[in-house]
C-alpha cells in the first residue's frame, strides 16, 4: 500500500524543474527580478555600512559584541533565511489566497496527496535565490574576516557549521509555519492583502538581533517575539551560533535559547499544520 | 453494480451578508448576519458501471455542488454517498487516484508550460507507471488529435485545444468515474463536436462511468441515454432523455402543407395553431388526440403533406424547470 | 471659466467617493505601517546607547540625537504621505499600453491634470482616515519632539516643503509613467527610481548620515525632497537663510518637472496618434 504513495521528493523535484521551464521561458524577466532583488540586499548593506561607520568600531548594542564582521554573519543569515522563505514557500502561499478567491481550490483536493504539501510546494520562484548568493558571499566575508581577525580570532568546527545550517532549517520553519497560518485564515477573512503586509511587518522585527530590544518597554516585545511569536530566534539563533558575538554567551542566549528554538520549530509546525486543516475543514463546510 | 450511490445527500451553506460602511464592516468582525442556501436538498441516486448520465437544470440548480460533493471536495450537512465503495469526503487517496473532474470553466495545468509538463507531474502525483502513461497519453492524444501540441506552452493554445489538454490531464490515470463539469462551455461548434466525439469514443472503449452537466442539450442528446433533472437541489426527473418529452410534454406539433387554396379558414377545432404560412399550417395538438385529429383532418381537406414532430426539448425542460419553480414558490 | 471648474469638481468628487469606499483597510494599513518605526526606535536607541558608552543622553550622530533620530523617521513618514505616489507612473504607462490613452484624445479632459485631481482625491481621501493614526502615534511620540513645536515661520515652512513635495512627486512620476509612450514597460525603470528614491530621498536614514562623495550628491538630486527635507525644516536642521533657496531650488525642480511632462505628453502623443494606437 505504501509504495501506492506518491514519492513526495520526486513530486518536489517535479514542481522546481517546471518553475524552472517556466522562468527560463522568461528569461528577462528572470535577470531583472535578480537584479532587483540583488540591489535592495545592497542598500540594506549600505545602510549598516554607514550605521558601522558612525558606529566607528563599536558594537550596535552596547556590550552585545555584534560588531561589524559578526554582524555581517547576522545580516548574511537574515537574507539567506529569508530567500529561501521567498523561493520556496511565498509564491505557494500567494497562490493559495489566489486559488481560494478563484475558487480553483477544489483541484488541490481532488489530487491524491497531502493537501498542504501539494500547496505549499508547487512553485520555486528560482529568482529569489539570487540573495541566497548574496548571502553566502557575505557570510564567507565575514567569517573569513572572524577567523582571521588578529585580536581574540574565532575558531570554528564542523560542528558549529552543520548546527548552524540546522538552526537556519529551524528559522526557515518557522517562517512557514506563520505564513501559512496568516494565509490559511484567508479562508476565514476572504482578503489577503493586509495579511500580507502584516507578515511583512512582524517579521520586521526578526530582522534585528534581540539584543536592541533587551531596554525598557522592548523587554516585552522580546518576549511576545520569543514565546508567543517566536520569530526572533529565527535569524539571532544560527546566527549566534556562527559568529558568536560575546564570547562566553550570556546566560539565556547560549544552549537554553538554542533548545528552545528546537522546541519552538516543532510547536509552530504543529499548530500551523492544525491551523490550516481547520480552516480547509471550514472552507468544506463553507463553500458550495 | 452500482458505482454510485446517493442518500438524501443535503448541502446547506451560510451566506454572509456583508453590510456597507466602516462602522458595519467593523461591526461584521464581531456580528455577523448570514443566509442559509439549500444548494442540495435530499438527492438520491444511483449510478451503475458503465453509464452515461447527465445532469440537467438552470444556474443554481445544485449539479455543479452535487459533482462537488460526489469528489469530496466538499462535506455534505446530512446523507450519505459512496462512490466506488468510498466515502467521497474521507478523501482516501486511493479513492481520489481512481476518479477525475473536469471543470470546464477552470484549468489545472501550468499555464506558462507545455501541456507535457503537467502531464509529467501528474504522473509523479499519481503515481503511473512510466510505460502505462506513454501508452495512455499516446492514445489520448491521438484520439483528440493533439499530439503536435504537447510542447506549446497552454497560454498558446486556442479555447478547444485547452480543453482537449485539460481532458487528457484527466484522464491519464484512466479514472474509472469521471466528472465532467461543462466540458463544452465557452467552444465553438466544431470543438464542440470533436469533444463529444472523443467523449463517445472513450466512453464506448473504457466503459467509465461519467457524470456529466451541461447546457448544450447536443451533449446530452449525442452521449447520455440517461438524463437526471435538477432543480431547486432536488431531483425532478430521472429517465430517458425520450422519457422527458413523454412525462413533461402534452403536444406534439404537426405541420401541414395544403393543396393550392385549399387551406380551410379556420383550423382551431384542430388544436392551437402556432404558425400560418400558406399554404403551410404549424398547430399544436394535444399528445392523446393527435390520430384522431389528424385522420379528420385528412378526410376532410386536401393535403399535400404531413409531419408530426416532438416539440424542440429546451423548450419541454425549460417549461420543467419553470414548472419545479412556480411550485416551489407556490 | 464656471463649467470648467465644475467638470473638475465633479471628477474630484467620484474620485474621493471611490477611495472612501476602502477606508477600514486604510486605518488599518496606515497603523500597521507604523510597526516598522518600533524596530527603528530600538535600533536607533542601542546604537545610541552603544556610541555613547551606555548613556543615550550625550550621544551624537551627524548632529542627530537619539530623540532627534525618532522624530525624524516620523516625520518623513508625513513626508512620504504627501510625496509618494503609489501606482501613478505604473498606472500611466498601464493606461499607454492598454490604449485607455485614447480616452484623453477623445473627451474633453486633460490628461495630466485629470490625473492630478485624482490624485488629489485619492490623497484627500487617504488624509481623512489616515490623520487618526498619524495623531495617535504622533501623541505617543511626543516625548521624542524635544524642542517642542517650531516657531512659527518653520512650521510655515514645514507646510509648504509638504506640499511643493505633493507636487514634486506628482510631476516626477507622471514623467516616468509618461516615458511609456517610448518603452513599453517602464517597470524596470520604476524599480531603478523607487530604489535611489528608498535610499536617497532620506527614507531609510538621515541624508546628513552620508559620507563625503554620497551628500554632494543628494544635494544635486530632486529626491531629498520628498522625505529628508521636510522633516529636517521640522526639526530646525536648515538655518533661516538656507531655508528660502532650499525652497527656491524645490519649486525649480517642480517648473521643470512640469514642462518635463508637459513635453513629453505632447510628444508622447503625436507619436501615438501617428502609429495610428
Amino acid at each position: 500500500m505504501s509504495e501506492q504513495q506518491p514519492v513526495l521528493v520526486r513530486v518536489f523535484l517535479t514542481f522546481a524543474r517546471n518553475s524552472l521551464v517556466r522562468e527560463m521561458t522568461f528569461r528577462t524577466n528572470f535577470f531583472i527580478q535578480c537584479v532587483s532583488a540583488i540591489s535592495w540586499t545592497l542598500m540594506n548593506l549600505g545602510f549598516y555600512l554607514i550605521i558601522f561607520h558612525h558606529l566607528n568600531r563599536k558594537p550596535l548594542a552596547d556590550g552585545s559584541g555584534w560588531q561589524q564582521n559578526e554582524f555581517f554573519v547576522f545580516l548574511a543569515t537574515t537574507w539567506i533565511v529569508f530567500s529561501i522563505v521567498q523561493a520556496f514557500f511565498m509564491p505557494n502561499v500567494q497562490e493559495f489566497s489566489e486559488l481560494i478567491r478563484t475558487g480553483n481550490l477544489d483541484f488541490v483536493f481532488l489530487k491524491p496527496i497531502d493537501t498542504q504539501f501539494l500547496i505549499s510546494f508547487a512553485k520555486v520562484d528560482w529568482s529569489a535565490l539570487a540573495n541566497f548568493v548574496m548571502g553566502i558571499l557575505l557570510l564567507t566575508v565575514g567569517v573569513w574576516r572572524l577567523t582571521t581577525q588578529s585580536n581574540n580570532p574565532l575558531s570554528l568546527n564542523l560542528a558549529n557549521v552543520l548546527l548552524y545550517w540546522f538552526y537556519v532549517a529551524c528559522g526557515v520553519t518557522i517562517l512557514y509555519s506563520l505564513m501559512i497560518s496568516l494565509a490559511a485564515t484567508s479562508i476565514w477573512l476572504g482578503r489577503n492583502q493586509s495579511l500580507y503586509d502584516f507578515w511583512f511587518y512582524i517579521t520586521n522585527f526578526s530582522r534585528y538581533p534581540m539584543e536592541i530590544y533587551a531596554r525598557s518597554w522592548g523587554w516585552s516585545l522580546w518576549g511576545l517575539f520569543t514565546f508567543v511569536i517566536p520569530i526572533l530566534i529565527v535569524i539571532n539563533v544560527p546566527a549566534r551560533i556562527l559568529a558568536r558575538p560575546l564570547r562566553p554567551e550570556g546566560p539565556w542566549l547560549g544552549l537554553p535559547l538554542s533548545g528552545f528554538a528546537i522546541l519552538a520549530t516543532l510547536v509552530c509546525l504543529v499548530i500551523s499544520r492544525r491551523v490550516f486543516s481547520l480552516a480547509l475543514q471550514s472552507y468544506r463546510s463553507a463553500s458550495s | 453494480m452500482n458505482v454510485i450511490e446517493l442518500k438524501q445527500l443535503t448541502k446547506t451553506y451560510r451566506v454572509y451578508q456583508k453590510k456597507e460602511g466602516l462602522l458595519a464592516s467593523l461591526g461584521g468582525l464581531f456580528q455577523r448576519e448570514y443566509r442559509d442556501v439549500n444548494a442540495v436538498r435530499g438527492i438520491d441516486l444511483t449510478v451503475a458501471k458503465g453509464e452515461f448520465v447527465a445532469f440537467l437544470g438552470p444556474n443554481g440548480a445544485g449539479k455543479t455542488t452535487t459533482l462537488k460533493l460526489l469528489s469530496g471536495v466538499i462535506n455534505p450537512t446530512s446523507g450519505t454517498a459512496q462512490v466506488l465503495g468510498y466515502v467521497p469526503w474521507e478523501r482516501k487517496n486511493a479513492y481520489r487516484r481512481r476518479f477525475a473532474l473536469v471543470m470546464g470553466q477552470k484549468n489545472q495545468l501550468w499555464w506558462d508550460l507545455p501541456a507535457n509538463e503537467s502531464y509529467r507531474l501528474h504522473q509523479q502525483i499519481y503515481r503511473i507507471e512510466p510505460a502505462e502513461f506513454t501508452r495512455t497519453l499516446d492514445e489520448l492524444t491521438g484520439l483528440l488529435g493533439v499530439r503536435e501540441l504537447l510542447r506549446q506552452p497552454v497560454r498558446e493554445l486556442s479555447l478547444g485545444e485547452r480543453m482537449k489538454m485539460e481532458l487528457i490531464a484527466a484522464l491519464l490515470h484512466s479514472p474509472e468515474v469521471l466528472f465532467l463539469d461543462e466540458p463544452t462551455i465557452g467552444l465553438d461548434v466544431i470543438a464542440q463536436h470533436n469533444v463529444r466525439q472523443f467523449l463517445k469514443q472513450y466512453q464506448l472503449e473504457r466503459q467509465t462511468t461519467i457524470l456529466l452537466t451541461s447546457h448544450y442539450m447536443k451533449d446530452v442528446a449525442a452521449l447520455c441515454e440517461r438524463v437526471v433533472v435538477i432543480a431547486h437541489g432536488q431531483i425532478e426527473y430521472d429517465g430517458s432523455l425520450a422519457g422527458i418529452l413523454d412525462r413533461f410534454s402534452g403536444h406534439k406539433i404537426v405541420t401541414l402543407a395544403f393543396t393550392e387554396n385549399q387551406m380551410p379558414p379556420d383550423l382551431t377545432p384542430f388544436g392551437e395553431i402556432l404558425e400560418v404560412l400558406p399554404p403551410k399550417v404549424k398547430l399544436r395538438i394535444d399528445r392523446n388526440v393527435v390520430a384522431e385529429k389528424l385522420a379528420s383532418l385528412l378526410s376532410q381537406h386536401s393535403v399535400e403533406d404531413v409531419s408530426v414532430e416532438e416539440p424542440p426539448l429546451e423548450e419541454v425542460i425549460a417549461d420543467v424547470f419553470s414548472r419545479a419553480t412556480r411550485s416551489k414558490e407556490a | 471659466m464656471y463649467v470648467r471648474a465644475h467638470t473638475w469638481w465633479t471628477i474630484l468628487r467620484i474620485a474621493l467617493e471611490e477611495r472612501l469606499v476602502y477606508r477600514g483597510d486604510f486605518a488599518l494599513g496606515t497603523l500597521m505601517r507604523f510597526l516598522p518605526i518600533i524596530t527603528q526606535i530600538f535600533l536607533w536607541w542601542a546604537i545610541f546607547e552603544s556610541i555613547g558608552s551606555g548613556s543615550v543622553e550625550t550621544a551624537e550622530i551627524a548632529n542627530f540625537t537619539f530623540p532627534d533620530m525618532v522624530a525624524y523617521y516620523l516625520l518623513t513618514m508625513v513626508g512620504r504621505a504627501f510625496s509618494s505616489m503609489p501606482g501613478l507612473a505604473s498606472g500611466v504607462a498601464r493606461q499607454i499600453r492598454d490604449g485607455e490613452i485614447k480616452k484623453f484624445l477623445i473627451q474633453p479632459v486633460d490628461m495630466v491634470g485629470f490625473l492630478m485631481l485624482n490624485r488629489i482625491a485619492h490623497k484627500l481621501a487617504y488624509y481623512s482616515v489616515a490623520i487618526l493614526p498619524f495623531a495617535l502615534v504622533f501623541y505617543l511620540c511626543r516625548g521624542y519632539f524635544t524642542a517642542g513645536w517650531p516657531d512659527p515661520l518653520t512650521l510655515a515652512a514645514f507646510v509648504s516643503s509638504l506640499i511643493l513635495g505633493f507636487l514634486l512627486g506628482f510631476f516626477l512620476e507622471t514623467s516616468i509613467g509618461l516615458i511609456g509612450f517610448w518603452f513599453l514597460e517602464v517597470s524596470s525603470l520604476l524599480f531603478v527610481y523607487m530604489l535611489f528614491s528608498f535610499f536617497l530621498s532620506g527614507h531609510m536614514f538621515p541624508l546628513d548620515l552620508l559620507p563625503e562623495p554620497w551628500n554632494l550628491l543628494v544635494d544635486l538630486l530632486p529626491l531629498k525632497y520628498m522625505a529628508y527635507f521636510p522633516a529636517a525644516v521640522f526639526l530646525g536642521k536648515v538655518s533661516q537663510d538656507e531655508l528660502m533657496l532650499q525652497l527656491g531650488i524645490q519649486v525649480a525642480w517642480i517648473v521643470f518637472f512640469i514642462f518635463l511632462s508637459r513635453y513629453l505628453w505632447k510628444r508622447g502623443v503625436s507619436r501615438y496618434s501617428g502609429f495610428g494606437g
